[in-house]
C-alpha cells in the first residue's frame, strides 16, 4: 500500500494522507465511538484524510495484514 | 600480499595495486578487491571480534549478508561503523578498523579479563545478573562493552539524494533467474526496472561454470544485459533493495559499498518479482565460529573473483552434492583439499569417484563435531555420526562449510506470505502471496540452474499476464547444459555435543546466539519463534536472520521434539539490508528538517536585533538583543514597558480559519462550547473546543464578521489540528454541512498593540476614519476599516491584561504599519515578554492546554454548562475527570518573595514527601509584583487559596515552598483591560 485512489484526485501517494482512527466495533454513544475502536486484522473500517491534497475526509476500508484497499469514498456525514 | 606479490586474476579484479590501512598498517591488494578478500590474500586471519563473548572472527559468508566481518571506515570522529567487509572495495587510503575490541584486536581486554570468552553469559544474563542495587549501577560498564560498533561523534558525508522511478514491474537480483524475468517482461512490453545488490550482473555464474544456449554463462549473461538495455530496462548495481510494499519498492545504491556516494531510489511499480537467490547456512557444530571456518559460498567466491585460495589445507562438510562440485573447483585452482565430510549416508555425485582417486577423503555418514585451534582454525574433529564420541582430528587452516541454501523470503512474509518448510530444502520459501509479488529461481526454491532459468521464464509470462499485455513475444527457454547437479540435500543442521558444549554452538553469528541459548529461552517458557528471537536476540542485527534464522529455527525444532514447519520462520521487516539512516532522511536535516515559516515582518525583527527562534515551525523573535543580553532580562525590560506605557508584539503566526456559510453559526455551537452562535455581528468572545474525549484541544478567540461569516483564531501551533478536527465534524455532520473552512494564516498578518498608550498610538497612525472607528471599539469590538488602501481589521482584544488592540492586515502592510508603530514610540515586545504578561494574568497556552487537561481542569464550567451538546462535553460526566486527586488550574507564588520556581517542578504537599500532588506549568519573574508567580495542575482537594505547597526541583534550584493564589496575578478585576 504505497498509494491512494482519492474519489476528488485519483491515485496518489501515501504521503499525502493521514491516518485519524478506526470505526467503533459496537455502535452506541460517544464513549464506545472514542474507546471502543475495532481492531480487525483482515476488515479495517477507517477514517481517513486527504490531508496534504484536496483535504477531503475519507471512509477507508482496508485489510491490514496485506495492506490492500478494499473501499475509498468520501465521507458524506450518513454512517460510516 | 606484499607489494612484490605475483598479482592475483579473478573477475572483479584489475591489475593495479591499491595501498590500504587496517588497524593501523598498511596492506596492498588490487582494484576491484573487497576489504575481506584483500585482507585474507594478506594472511590476515582476524578480522573482528564477536558483539558478547569478544570471540576472535573473521567472516563466514562473503556477502552483504555477512554477520561478523563488520568494520569501521574512515578516522574519528567521522568515521562510518558496521561496514560489511565483503562489500567494501578497497581504496589508496582507505583507513579500515576491526569492531568491538580494546586496546586491540588480537588482545582484547574484556575477553581476558572479564572471562566473557570462557565463561558464556546466556540469555537474558544481563538482565537476571546485573538488578542489585540497580541495573543503572552496571549499565556504564555494559553499555561500553556492547553495541555493535560504535556510534561516530559526527559525520561528513554528503546529503542522499532521492530518485523516483516509475515502472510496470520492478525485479529485485540480477543473477540468472532475474536477468531472465527482466527479459521476458521487458519483451511483452513492459517497463522493467532491475536492482542487482552487486557491482555486476549475474549471480552465481561468475563461478558455476555451465553453457547457455550453447555460450558459457559470463558470454550469456553479457549478451542478456546488452538486451535489457536494448529494451530500454533500467538497471541498478550495487543496488539493495531496502523494503518493498505494494507499488513501492525502495532500494538503496552504495557503489563502493561504503556510504558517501548513495542514492535512494523510490521505484513505484505495481508488481514485484523476488529474484534475490538463496542464502547458504552453517552448521551448528563446537567452536563453528572460529577464523577459517567459512560457507562454501564465500570460498568459491573468494577464488573465483579475487583468485584468493581460503587456505593451505582445506575441508569441507556438509549435507548435499555441491560439495563434490566445490571441491573440484577449488582443485583445479590448485587449492589443496584434503577431507570431504558428508553427512549423509549415500552420495551419488559422479565427482566423487574422481576426487578420491585424487587423494582426497571422502567420508559418508560423518560429521564435523569440533574446530580446533585459537584464535584461528588449525584442526577439526570429525566422527561417524552414529558414533560421535569417536573423533580423529583433521589438521586444516579451512573449513568450508554447507548445511544447505537458505531461499531468500524475508520480502514474501510480510502482506499475508506465510513461511512454508520444505524438506528438500530444509528451508523455509513463502507461500500465499499476494498478486503484485512473485518469487523465481533459488528465491523460490528452485536449486539447479535448469529449474532456476525456468522459474524465471515463468515469471516473466506471468508478469506479461498480470500487467494484461498481449501479443507477448517470448524467446524460448534458455538451454542449460554442464551445471552443477541438484545437491540431493539431507537435512543436517547440528552435530552432536554434550549439554556443556552446546555454548559453544553458533546458530547466529553476529549476536552470539548458541544452542545453549535458544535450549534455555524454551526452558524458561518462551516457545514461540518469535518469542525466541526476542528473547536470546536471534537474527537481529544487519544479518536480520538471513544466515541464522533458518538453522536457529530448526535447533528450536530439534529441541522441541517437533518438525521445522511447525516451528515457523520469524519474519524480519524491512530494511532487508542495512542502510544509513542518512539515506533515508535525504535532505531533510537541519533546517531543511521542517521548513521554517517567516512572518511579513520577519526582516524588522532581525534588523532590530530579534533573538529568532523556531517555534511551531515559525521563526519568532524571543526578545530583543537592545533590551538585554539574556531573555530573562529583556522579558523583564520589555513587559514592564507593555504595561507602563505600551509596545507592539507580532502575533501573524496566530492561527485563522474562516468559517462561512448558512450553517456556519449551527456548526459552531456543535464545535465550539459556549453557544458563540449569540455572538453578535462586529463582536467577538473568547471560545475552547474539545476532543471528542472531553479534553481541550485548543482556545482561541471567534469574531463574527457578519451572519454567515466567522474567524476563528487557534494556537500558533494547533492550527494544523484544529483545522483537521473542523473539517472532519463538518464532513460527518448528518446535516448542516453546508459550511466552508479556510486557512487564511498567512493572508493576514496580526500585529499586537498594547498597554495604556496603545489607544492614543493607533489612533494617530491610523489617522481618519479608521482612527474614529478604534476609539468607538468597546472591549471585545471588531471593526473592518481601511489604512493607506490596504485592508485592516481592528479588534479590541488582550492577551496581556492591558488595554490592546489585535490589528490584522494584508501582510503587504504589515511592515510600513509596524514601522509607523515603532516610530510613534510603541516599541516591539518578544515572546518571552508575551509569556510573562500573560502568566502575570493567568492566562493559557499550550503549557496548560496539554490534551490531558478537560474544561473543568482548566476553570470553564460556565462554557461547559452553556453548550451540552457540544462535542467532547458527553464524556465529561465521567467519574475519574471530578476526582479529588484530579490536578485543576491554580495559581501560585513563591512563599518567600526572593525566591523562584520553574515549570516542569513536581509539587508536593510537604518537604520530605515524594508523593506528587501537581505540578509546576508555568512561572516567570513578574517585574509587575517584583516575584515569582506561575500556574500549576493541583490535586482538587488542595487546591484552595492560600495552600502551602512544596515545588520540588532536585535538578535545578531544590525545594521552594510556595502558595495557592488566584490565577489571575495582576489586576484580578480587568480594569485595566476595560478601562
Amino acid at each position: 500500500m504505497s498509494s491512494f485512489g482519492c474519489p476528488f484526485c485519483g491515485p496518489r501517494p501515501l504521503e499525502e494522507f493521514s491516518f485519524h482512527k478506526t470505526l467503533p466495533n459496537v455502535p452506541g454513544g460517544a464513549f464506545e465511538e472514542v474507546y471502543l475502536r475495532s481492531d480487525d486484522p483482515t476488515d479495517s473500517h477507517e477514517h481517513w484524510q486527504h490531508r496534504y491534497g484536496c483535504r477531503a475526509w475519507l471512509y477507508v476500508r482496508r485489510n491490514p495484514s496485506t495492506g490492500r484497499i478494499l473501499e475509498v469514498r468520501q465521507l458524506t456525514g450518513s454512517a460510516p | 600480499m606484499s607489494a612484490s606479490a605475483p598479482l592475483r586474476q579473478g573477475t572483479r579484479l584489475s591489475a593495479e595495486r591499491v595501498t590500504f590501512r587496517f588497524d593501523g598498517r598498511d596492506y596492498t591488494g588490487q582494484r576491484g578487491d573487497s576489504a575481506a578478500s584483500a585482507l585474507w590474500a594478506a594472511g590476515v586471519r582476524l578480522l573482528n571480534r564477536s558483539i558478547k563473548y569478544r570471540r576472535p572472527r573473521a567472516f563466514l559468508a562473503l556477502g552483504p549478508e555477512e554477520p561478523n566481518a563488520l568494520l569501521t571506515v574512515g578516522p574519528d570522529p567521522a568515521c562510518v561503523p558496521n561496514v560489511p567487509a565483503p562489500q567494501l572495495l578497497v581504496a589508496p587510503g582507505l583507513e579500515l578498523r576491526s569492531q568491538n575490541r580494546w586496546p586491540s584486536l588480537r588482545y582484547d581486554l574484556a575477553a581476558t579479563l572479564l572471562g566473557l570468552g570462557n565463561s558464556f553469559w546466556g540469555a537474558g544474563f544481563y538482565y537476571k545478573t546485573f538488578m542489585w542495587p540497580s541495573w543503572r549501577t552496571y549499565e556504564p560498564l555494559i553499555r561500553k562493552l556492547a553495541g555493535l560498533g560504535y556510534a561516530p561523534g559526527a559525520s561528513t558525508l554528503p546529503a542522499v539524494p532521492v530518485r523516483h522511478l516509475v515502472a510496470d514491474v520492478v525485479i529485485a537480483g540480477g543473477g540468472p533467474a532475474g536477468l531472465v524475468a527482466a527479459l521476458g517482461a521487458a519483451r511483452a512490453g513492459l517497463s522493467v526496472v532491475l536492482l542487482e545488490r552487486e557491482p555486476v550482473l549475474g549471480g552465481e555464474l561468475e563461478f558455476e561454470a555451465a553453457t547457455i544456449d550453447g555460450e558459457p554463462a559470463l558470454a550469456w549473461v553479457e549478451r542478456t544485459v546488452t538486451s535489457l538495455e536494448g529494451l530500454g530496462v533500467v538497471t541498478l548495481t550495487s543496488t539493495a533493495l531496502t523494503t518493498v510494499g505494494e507499488s513501492l519498492a525502495i532500494a538503496h545504491q552504495q557503489p563502493a559499498g561504503m556510504p558517501g556516494n548513495d542514492t535512494l531510489y523510490r521505484v513505484h511499480a505495481p508488481l514485484f518479482v523476488n529474484a534475490m537467490g538463496a542464502v547458504e547456512r552453517s552448521i551448528a557444530f563446537v567452536d563453528n565460529d572460529r577464523p577459517g571456518v567459512m560457507l562454501v559460498g564465500a570460498a568459491e567466491r573468494l577464488l573465483a573473483r579475487y583468485g584468493v585460495a581460503p587456505g593451505r589445507a582445506v575441508v569441507l562438510f556438509g549435507n548435499h552434492d555441491r560439495l563434490y562440485a566445490a571441491a573440484r573447483r577449488l582443485r583445479e585452482a590448485r587449492v589443496p583439499v584434503l577431507a570431504i565430510i558428508d553427512t549423509r549416508t549415500v552420495a551419488e555425485s559422479p565427482l566423487r569417484p574422481l576426487l578420491m582417486a585424487d587423494g582426497v577423503e571422502c567420508l559418508l555418514g560423518h560429521t564435523v563435531t569440533a574446530a580446533l585451534g585459537s584464535p584461528e582454525l588449525r584442526a577439526v574433529t570429525v566422527a561417524a555420526i552414529d558414533a560421535p564420541t569417536r573423533t580423529r582430528r583433521i589438521p586444516a587452516d579451512a573449513l568450508l562449510v554447507s548445511g544447505g541454501w537458505s531461499p531468500y523470503v524475508y520480502a514474501g512474509l510480510q502482506s499475508g506470505g506465510r513461511p512454508d518448510y520444505r524438506a528438500e530444502l530444509a528451508a523455509f520459501t513463502a507461500e500465499d502471496q499476494p498478486e503484485w509479488r512473485l518469487a523465481c529461481g533459488a528465491a523460490a526454491g528452485h536449486t539447479d540452474l535448469g529449474a532456476v532459468i525456468a522459474s524465471a521464464q515463468a515469471a516473466g509470462q506471468q508478469l506479461a499476464g498480470r500487467a494484461r499485455h498481449t501479443g507477448a513475444d517470448f524467446a524460448a527457454t534458455p538451454i542449460v547444459l554442464g551445471a552443477d547437479a541438484p545437491p540431493a540435500l539431507q537435512p543436517y543442521f547440528r552435530s552432536p555435543a554434550d549439554a556443556a558444549d552446546e555454548k559453544r554452538q553458533f546458530v547466529d553469528l553476529q549476536n552470539d546466539v548458541t544452542v545453549a541459548d535458544l535450549r534455555q529461552a524454551l526452558a524458561e517458557g518462551f516457545i514461540d519463534i518469535e518469542h525466541v528471537k526476542r528473547y536470546t536476540t536471534l537474527g537481529v542485527g544487519t544479518e536480520q536472520g538471513r544466515t541464522g534464522g533458518t538453522l536457529g529455527a530448526a535447533v528450536v525444532a530439534e529441541l522441541r521434539g517437533l518438525p521445522p514447519a511447525e516451528v515457523g520462520l520469524s519474519r524480519s521487516r524491512g530494511p532487508f539490508q542495512p542502510v544509513p539512516m542518512q539515506a533515508l532522511i535525504g535532505h531533510r536535516t537541519a533546517t531543511e528538517l521542517r521548513p521554517a515559516r517567516r512572518t511579513a515582518l520577519h526582516e524588522l525583527h532581525a534588523a532590530a536585533g530579534g533573538e529568532l527562534e523556531l517555534m511551531g515551525g515559525w521563526l519568532r523573535p524571543r526578545y530583543y538583543t537592545a533590551n538585554g543580553a539574556s531573555a530573562a532580562a529583556a522579558c523583564i525590560v520589555e513587559a514592564g514597558r507593555v504595561r507602563s506605557s505600551g509596545g507592539i508584539c507580532d502575533a501573524s503566526t496566530l492561527g485563522k480559519i474562516e468559517i462561512r456559510g448558512a450553517d456556519a453559526a449551527a456548526f459552531i455551537d456543535r464545535v465550539y462550547l459556549g453557544r458563540p452562535s449569540s455572538i453578535a455581528v462586529g463582536r467577538s468572545r473568547y471560545a475552547v473546543l474539545l476532543r471528542e474525549d472531553g479534553m481541550v484541544l485548543d482556545d482561541g478567540l471567534l469574531l463574527r464578521v457578519a451572519a454567515d461569516h466567522f474567524l476563528a483564531t487557534t494556537s500558533s501551533s494547533h492550527l494544523a489540528h484544529v483545522l483537521a478536527h473542523l473539517e472532519f465534524h463538518r464532513d460527518t455532520a448528518g446535516a448542516g454541512r453546508r459550511v466552508a473552512l479556510t486557512d487564511v494564516t498567512e493572508a493576514w498578518s496580526v500585529i499586537v498593540v498594547a498597554g495604556p498608550t496603545s489607544r492614543t498610538v493607533l489612533n494617530e497612525v491610523l489617522g481618519g476614519s479608521g482612527a474614529a472607528a478604534v476609539n468607538r471599539l468597546s472591549h471585545m469590538d471588531v471593526i473592518d476599516t481601511t489604512w493607506g488602501g490596504f485592508r485592516v481589521r481592528v479588534l479590541r482584544a488582550s492577551f496581556s491584561g492591558e488595554l490592546a488592540y489585535e490589528v490584522h492586515c494584508q501582510p503587504a502592510a504589515a511592515p510600513l504599519l509596524w514601522t509607523r508603530l515603532a516610530g510613534s514610540g510603541l516599541l516591539p515586545f518578544g515572546l518571552e515578554a508575551l509569556d510573562v504578561l500573560r502568566v502575570e494574568k493567568g492566562y493559557l497556552t499550550t503549557s496548560e492546554i496539554t490534551g490531558q487537561t478537560t474544561p473543568q481542569d482548566l476553570r470553564m464550567d460556565r462554557l461547559v454548562a452553556a453548550a451540552p451538546d457540544s462535542i467532547g462535553v458527553a464524556l465529561l460526566g465521567r467519574p475519574g475527570l471530578s476526582d479529588p486527586e484530579r490536578p485543576i488550574l491554580v495559581g501560585l507564588h513563591a512563599t518567600d518573595p526572593a525566591a523562584r520556581f520553574y515549570g516542569g517542578a513536581q509539587l508536593t504537599e510537604t518537604a520530605d514527601s515524594v508523593h506528587s500532588i501537581g505540578y509546576v506549568t508555568s512561572s516567570v519573574y513578574s517585574p509587575t509584583l517584583g516575584r515569582w508567580v506561575g500556574l500549576a495542575l493541583v490535586a482538587r482537594r488542595l487546591a484552595g487559596n492560600g495552600t502551602a505547597l512544596v515545588a520540588r526541583d532536585p535538578i535545578r534550584d531544590g525545594d521552594t515552598a510556595v502558595s495557592i493564589v488566584p490565577a489571575a496575578h495582576v489586576d484580578p478585576r480587568n480594569e485595566r483591560m476595560k478601562g
